[in-house]
């Protein structure tokens, strides 16, 4: 069983976490790079879903949303402890990602990915029409979060390190659930649920459970993310974005864990400087996404593998 | 393949990070104009840019301000208030704007005033009327010349009930900028001894409005008062032509409800409607006429209530003259109370009190597709008492009292 | 209390031809070829474009209803042989990221060809009549009108025509069709041609209603995802009963609720069949099973 982390990894954490210190990082760029590592994270979570377990869900955005606004709630009342913000995106989310996980995990295939978007389009028309979370503009003006008295996450340069801080977290996390003998039924059940099942795995179980970890991881994505932006929109959870996760995993690499964090690193600094250059950009992501689909589906940087193995392959992991 | 792909991922990322090329040896001042450039409110945005590009042409052409060129910044912020607060962030972080004229939606107004708050960056709005900009959210660095709801509304209101009917329908849209401005106008219509027969809010972006009809015409009103903004009060007054209910009912609305360009394409629905604004191309005043004309004679098309974009950059500009520094605490202390006689309606005062810029108006009311003024208001008069810090909705409710 | 009723019902059938029209395309691509297509709303919003095209060319909004589903089914059978055919071995769930990437794509197209603001189409037929109490324009009742043709048209089409009993075998099995000598690739570019042309009419016949925009397609998708689901993924009458249940009750519902709770409402319902009864009302057993 190899370390924790092997040492590639914790030197692209040093490396992250003296980022900073270069003259090039602006404000402007450390909140950049909040965003692209964040939304990495949150495409990492993904890819335990889809990479690991085969489950395609188009309503990860909801989970990021339910997040936010968990946080964004208690901020506008005053409740300013990150920690319990925290605390109540992941009782939130969680509770969330029971129902529709159990639901969503109870048939196959392409039944998970629509109910998971049609989930998450009733939180979205529920809190874009609901009043007391601010309708379409959302809750606005969010003061900042405070990790410890006195110690608030108001400057660009706090954020950035909570970002780095809850990516490497997440990162072993995911790592060590992957490597886990639970990882390995998922695996399992990806390749061949009948046989799993067959095997005697409690797959509905395995599932849930994979759902609700991913759901969690971005929940607490979404809940950091309102602490940084001041503000939780309805328009966080639209099934639009989802898609957007979606094409970050596909763009990093299916099952890998790293390739998802950088294409959605990617994903997000190619939308930051091009758009405000060039409109179209939208064309050029669409067109990637089909590229990838017809040429490439295991993603970019994905080892040889699908949403679903060929009859005949190697051996996992 | 994978390594490979991995290091050339990595370092296009580390090229975006890297800054533009520095400018040129010049002194540059940099303006933002955030607003929408694209969806609902395009035309709006458009013409913002537009009213900002003539005042700022007008400024270099003179050497600039503080012998300063200035470089206009422009942001889409589509029309919500998330993307408007990132590239408020960006304007102001990276590209380090000393002044931010917008947003177009009150939505992303009010969300993009804690940005300039936190980060002491002159703000001013000249098309986005919710009345909480000037109450409950003001800050020392936010100016304003667009008349808000309850500018609106104190303007308007009395001449319906006293000249168009006494029993008044409510439709508005269904977020910050509709809701003040229903709040608003039902309000006033009431003190002035109106009946408010109802009141409905429809979603932004409504497709088909059609559902709501039927509630119009049951309660038989005289005056239908509607409080849209772009491509969807084009689609509403289709909507409501096609029902015959912009014949049966008088109609009445906001001052950005629609712009002048669009009454032509949908003159006959809107015949007779009455609203309250600070600009038509069609007022015979010679100061209006003026500007009219330099703005036709650079872009080819009429000017707009936009206009308000151009006087925000004057203003800016003189008062940096004044102080001569771009502090934002100096410059916003000299703005306050400051006149300038070069407004598209010649000399404009902005009130001390909560930066509001004293607007003498018109009503207006739309034939043939045009603009007609019939009334003139004298800006003392709509202005309203300065409320900053007070609550402008306490006590309202949205009950329709039953007579 | 009929005088409110009433009108409210016609609204709720007039929009559902519509959307039947719109969902039949829908439901026939995912029976026949395992793709639920996310790119369908944006088929929808270029047959309203194309209209517009073709009406500033021939200023006949008629030639338009004819012209505009064909350039679109055109653009369809491009997009399926270039595109989709290589998926059709694979995970259903492919098609579906697949058409997502198209539909960004067609979306962000329609902008930059067409430009962002809101375009109008002129009903062909102007005017209103007293109707139930209110005076209700022409041109939905015409609306309602043509849609029905349509429907009906299609109807005969699949039951009494030798294609279209081809494709409804095709859609219950691809394989033996094969088998018996018909060309299916064929086939299936052919049907999803046919449904791009109706989701184009759809997109055309419903532009003077609502206007055109690019994003015209985004908020159809969802109620169109939402009426194949009820009907029966694969039911041709399915879906077409489904677009009306779901339209007059959309109608109906707005009486006594607001209409934002409406959509809330819709959507449960939605949920409460998905997992009570997967196959919808019409549907074939296994599809999501």
């Amino acid at each position: 069983m190899s370390s924790l982390l092997p040492w590639k990894g914790w030197v692209v954490f040093a490396a992250l976490a003296a980022l900073p210190l270069t003259p090039w990082m602006t404000k402007y760029h450390m909140l950049l790079a909040f965003d692209a590592l964040l939304f990495g994270a949150v495409a990492m979570s993904l890819d335990l879903l889809m990479g690991y377990a085969g489950l395609v869900s188009f309503g990860h955005a909801a989970f990021f949303g339910l997040g936010a606004y968990s946080t964004a709630v208690l901020l506008e009342r005053g409740i300013l402890s990150l920690w319990l913000c925290l605390g109540l995106a992941v009782v939130i989310v969680g509770a969330y990602a029971f129902v529709v996980g159990y639901f969503a995990t109870a048939r196959r295939g392409i039944y998970f990915a629509l109910l998971t978007l049609i989930f998450a389009e009733v939180v979205y028309t529920v809190f874009r029409y609901t009043q007391a979370f601010g309708g379409s503009d959302g809750i606005q003006g969010l003061p900042s979060p405070v990790i410890l008295p006195g110690v608030a996450l108001d400057t660009p340069i706090r954020i950035y390190y909570a970002v780095v801080l809850y990516l490497l977290l997440a990162y072993l996390a995911c790592r060590v659930l992957v490597r886990s003998h639970f990882g390995q039924v998922l695996v399992a059940i990806r390749e061949n649920e009948d046989r799993a099942r067959f095997l005697g795995y409690d797959v509905q179980r395995y599932k849930m459970g994979v759902c609700l970890i991913s759901a969690v991881l971005t929940g607490l994505a979404g809940a950091l993310y309102a602490g940084r932006a001041a503000y939780a929109t309805p328009d966080l959870m639209h099934w639009s974005i989802s898609g957007e996760f979606i094409i970050m995993v596909m763009i990093g690499g299916l099952g890998t864990l790293v390739g998802p964090i950088i294409g959605g690193a990617f994903f997000i600094l190619l939308q930051e400087k091009v758009s405000s250059y060039v409109q179209w950009y939208s064309i050029v992501i669409g067109v990637v996404l089909v590229l990838i689909v017809l040429f490439a589906p295991h993603g970019l940087l994905g080892f040889r593998r699908g949403l679903r193995a060929r009859p005949r392959r190697e051996a996992a992991g | 393949m994978g390594k490979r792909l991995t290091y050339l991922v990595f370092l296009s990322c580390a090229l975006m990070m890297l800054p533009v090329a520095p400018a040129s040896a010049q002194k540059v001042v940099k303006i933002g104009d955030l607003g929408s450039k694209v969806g609902v409110f395009e035309g709006y945005g458009k013409y913002q840019t537009m009213a900002i590009q003539m005042a700022v042409e007008e400024l270099n052409a003179k050497g600039g301000v503080l012998g300063h060129k200035i470089e206009i910044i422009s942001e889409d912020d589509e029309t919500k208030p998330a993307p408007a607060v990132r590239k408020a962030e960006k304007l102001i972080l990276q590209d380090d704007v000393k002044l931010l004229i917008g947003a177009v939606s009150s939505g992303a107004t009010l969300a993009v005033m804690d940005v300039t708050k936190k980060h002491k960056v002159i703000h001013w709005n000249s098309v986005s009327c919710a009345e909480f900009m000037r109450t409950t959210k003001f800050h020392k660095y936010y100016f304003s010349n667009q008349p808000d709801s309850r500018m609106q509304a104190t303007g308007l209101a009395k001449y319906m009930v006293e000249k168009m009917g006494k029993r008044v329908y409510i439709f508005y849209t269904d977020y910050a900028m509709g809701q003040s401005d229903g709040r608003q106008f039902k309000t006033a219509l009431e003190k002035h001894g109106g009946e408010v027969v109802g009141v409905a809010g429809a979603p932004l972006d409504t497709k088909d409005f059609s559902p709501w009809f039927g509630a119009i015409n049951q309660s038989n009103p005289d005056v239908l008062f509607v409080a849209f903004a772009g491509t969807d009060s084009l689609r509403l007054m289709t909507q409501l032509h096609s029902f015959g209910m912009t014949k049966k009912y008088k109609l009445a609305g906001i001052d950005c409800f629609l712009l002048q360009q669009d009454l032509p394409a949908i003159a006959e629905p809107m015949e007779g409607f009455v609203q309250l604004a600070h600009y038509s191309a069609y007022n015979p005043d010679k100061n209006m006429q003026a500007f009219n004309a330099k703005f036709k004679k650079k872009f080819g098309v009429d000017g707009n209530i936009m206009a308000g974009a151009y006087d925000a950059v004057l203003f800016w500009a003189a008062a940096v003259e004044k102080v001569k520094s771009f502090d934002a605490d100096k410059v916003a202390e000299a703005q306050e109370g400051m006149c300038i006689d070069n407004t598209h309606i010649g000399r404009q005062c902005i009130r001390k009190e909560d930066h509001q810029v004293i607007m003498d108006m018109h009503l207006y009311q739309v034939k043939g597709g045009k603009n007609i003024p019939i009334a003139a208001l004298a800006g003392k008069d709509t202005i309203g008492e300065a409320m900053v810090g007070k609550d402008p909705i306490e006590g309202f409710t949205w009950e329709i009292k039953k007579k | 209390m009929a005088a409110v009723l009433l009108p409210q019902l016609l609204h709720g059938v007039v929009f559902g031809a519509g959307l039947g029209l719109l969902a039949l395309g829908l439901t026939v691509i995912f029976g026949l070829l395992g793709v639920m297509n996310f790119a369908h709303g944006e088929l929808f919003m270029f047959g309203a474009y194309a209209g517009i095209a073709v009406i500033s060319v021939t200023h006949s909004f008629w030639v338009a209803l004819i012209a505009a589903p064909l350039i679109v089914a055109a653009i369809g059978a491009v997009t399926e042989m270039a595109t989709l055919r290589p998926l059709y071995r694979r995970e259903p769930l492919y098609g579906l990221i697949m058409t997502f990437g198209l539909a960004l794509a067609f979306r962000e197209g329609a902008r930059q060809l067409f430009g962002g603001d809101m375009r109008r189409i002129l009903p062909p037929i102007e005017g209103s009549i007293p109707l139930l109490g209110m005076t209700y324009p022409k041109y939905r009742l015409f609306l309602l009108a043509i849609s029905s043709l349509l429907l009906l048209a299609i109807w005969l089409f699949f039951t009494r025509t030798r294609a279209g009993i081809v494709v409804r075998a095709a859609v219950q099995d691809a394989e033996m069709l094969d088998g018996l000598g018909v060309n299916v690739p064929r086939v299936f570019t052919l049907t999803f041609a046919g449904s791009a042309a109706l989701a184009a009419v759809a997109g055309l016949l419903l532009a003077p209603v609502f206007t055109v925009y690019p994003t015209m397609g985004v908020e159809v998708i969802l109620l169109a995802f939402i009426v194949v689901i009820l009907g029966g993924m694969g039911s041709l009458g399915g879906s077409v009963v489904a677009a009306f249940v779901i339209g007059i009750t959309q109608s109906l519902l707005t009486l006594w609720m607001n209409p934002q709770r409406v959509a809330i409402a819709i959507f449960g319902i939605m949920i409460v069949v998905l997992i009570v009864r997967p196959r919808g009302f019409f549907g074939r057993e296994g599809v999501l099973e």
